[in-house]
């Protein structure tokens, strides 16, 4: 009967640890749709920059907050916008470290499924032997 | 599967399944239908894009329009547009410019290049993906027919190059990987190309150089001839260098020179000697030569021509030159290079297969199998 319990701890195990790789996927999907989203800000802020550059000095530049336009300076504008993309790539580098750390740990849990589906299968062929 | 250790055949359906591989075929299908849709959006983008140019562009062109004013979501209520020339831009990010209608179309235009250089890369990626496409369905179907790859092991040192050209060989999940491969292997190829070419014209540059020296020594009987010198000279023709011949055997390499020349053309002179279809004359032939040693080796003559003689006549070529190596005086070069020379000079005799096609094939099939295995394939590489 040692043999069932141990076989019954090991899919438990497994069960587990599936569960945990699956988490994990998740995250890794999430990671990539909000990266998805910073890419495409980025493209926008950078746009906005580009035509802001084009913008003469004298120029009307105003910002939608909520219902009302207000207007801002330009050069103030021009600002904003340089921080923003910065802000955004900090957070893209971020968001790249931590989606290589979540796929080593995914590779890792998958590899521990691995030995242990392996395990587990030698066992019940050790039981169906004996 | 197995065939001996020679090579091995697997079925390419055990590799890569059927279904897996329209499993693929589908997943990569999928991913081009979702481009075809992005791209037609972004080409809805540019359409947008263009009749708004034309819109701003008309605008100006009168001091008001009367329009109906869009009132919520149900109603309309007729209104005046005025100040027709100034337009407030959405730049992005909730930033907004006054721009004149001019400066309002550079801005669209501007937008209009960028949804086209996005149009472009759409276009490239759909085209990767489709020759991606192409090559699970080939795989699928290859697989379903039961195709089966062969890999066959080539003796010596180019058995994995030519395992991997003889079969197809795929990855099903990774196209850039097995590409990258496939180059090594072309660059592979190459080098040993090259290095066969190389082999060529040394064998060349030799074949004259004993063609030359072969007019000069006409005259001298053959017979001087020691089967030592001819094995060195064949190790000097096989690299190529002529200057570190031994001087006191200088005569004898031109004769053994001329020898192998005789040999490959047949000449009168030499005709019943090398009879090429007889492996028993090859033998006496050496016989002869071993009889044609220097005067001072001559003491020991007779005991080599026993030797000789005795010497089956399936016993290989190499096995005579190590016995002879026995008795020389000279210092003997190792086996190694003896072996060496052995094949050069099967090679050297090689561009004449037609003229005499059997004795190169009884003088290789009599090499003893344990050691032949390498000049061998070089010997049959070289009638691919």
């Amino acid at each position: 009967m040692g043999t069932s319990t141990a076989l019954r701890d090991l899919q438990r195990d497994l069960e587990n640890k599936a569960n945990d790789l699956s988490k994990l996927q998740k995250d890794i999907a999430k990671n990539h749709q909000v990266r998805k989203k910073y890419t495409i800000q980025l493209g926008e802020n950078e746009l906005v920059l580009k035509e802001l550059d084009l913008l003469s000095e004298d120029a009307n530049v105003y910002k939608m907050i909520g219902p009302v336009l207000v207007k801002q300076d330009l050069a103030e504008a021009n600002a904003n916008v340089r921080k923003r993309i910065d802000y955004i790539s900090a957070e893209l580098k971020r968001l790249d470290a931590t989606l290589q750390d979540l796929e080593e740990k995914q590779n890792s849990k998958r590899d521990m499924i691995l030995k242990l589906q392996q395990r587990i299968q030698s066992l019940q062929a050790g039981k169906a032997k004996a | 599967m197995e065939e001996g250790a020679k090579g091995t055949v697997t079925s390419l359906a055990s590799m890569f399944p059927a279904d897996e591989a329209q499993k693929a075929a589908k997943r990569v299908q999928d991913t081009i239908a979702e481009k075809h849709q992005e791209l037609d959006r972004v080409k809805g983008f540019i359409a947008d894009n263009a009749s708004l140019v034309n819109l701003v562009q008309k605008l100006p062109e009168e001091l008001h329009h009367d329009i109906m004013v869009p009132f919520g979501k149900v109603a309309f209520f007729p209104g005046r547009l005025v100040h027709t020339n100034e337009f407030m831009v959405l730049l992005g990010e909730g930033y907004y410019a006054e721009r004149t209608s001019k400066q309002t179309v550079e801005i669209l235009r501007r937008r209009g290049k960028a949804l086209e250089t996005h149009v472009d890369s759409l276009k490239s990626m759909i085209e990767d993906l489709e020759t991606e496409a192409l090559f699970f369905d080939r795989t699928a179907s290859d697989a379903a027919e039961g195709l089966v790859e062969i890999r066959e092991e080539l003796s010596g040192e180019e058995s994995d190059e030519g395992a991997s050209e003889s079969g197809r060989k795929e990855d099903a999940h990774s196209v850039s990987v097995k590409d990258k491969g496939k180059v090594l292997n072309e660059d592979e190829e190459y080098a040993r190309l090259m290095s066969k070419l190389e082999e060529l014209e040394k064998e060349e540059l030799a074949a004259e150089a004993a063609d030359n020296i072969e007019e000069e020594t006409n005259e001298v009987d053959p017979d001087v001839v020691s089967e030592q010198s001819s094995f060195n000279q064949n190790l000097k023709d096989w690299e190529g260098s002529h200057s570190c011949k031994p001087p006191s055997h200088s005569e004898e390499g031109q004769a053994s020179d001329e020898e192998f020349l005789s040999r490959k053309r047949q000449q009168p002179a030499l005709l019943e000697k090398s009879n090429p279809n007889d492996p028993t004359i090859t033998s006496s032939h050496k016989d002869k030569t071993s009889h044609g040693k220097e005067p001072s080796k001559n003491l020991r003559d007779p005991n080599v021509a026993d030797k000789s003689l005795k010497l089956p006549a399936l016993e290989g070529n190499d096995h005579a030159g190590s016995s002879n190596n026995e008795v020389s005086i000279q210092p003997s070069k190792p086996k190694f290079d003896s072996l060496r020379a052995f094949t050069g000079s099967i090679i050297e005799r090689s561009p004449n297969l037609p003229i005499n096609p059997g004795e190169t094939s009884s003088t290789s099939s009599q090499v003893p199998s344990s050691q032949s295995s390498k000049p061998q394939s070089r010997f049959r590489m070289q009638r691919r």
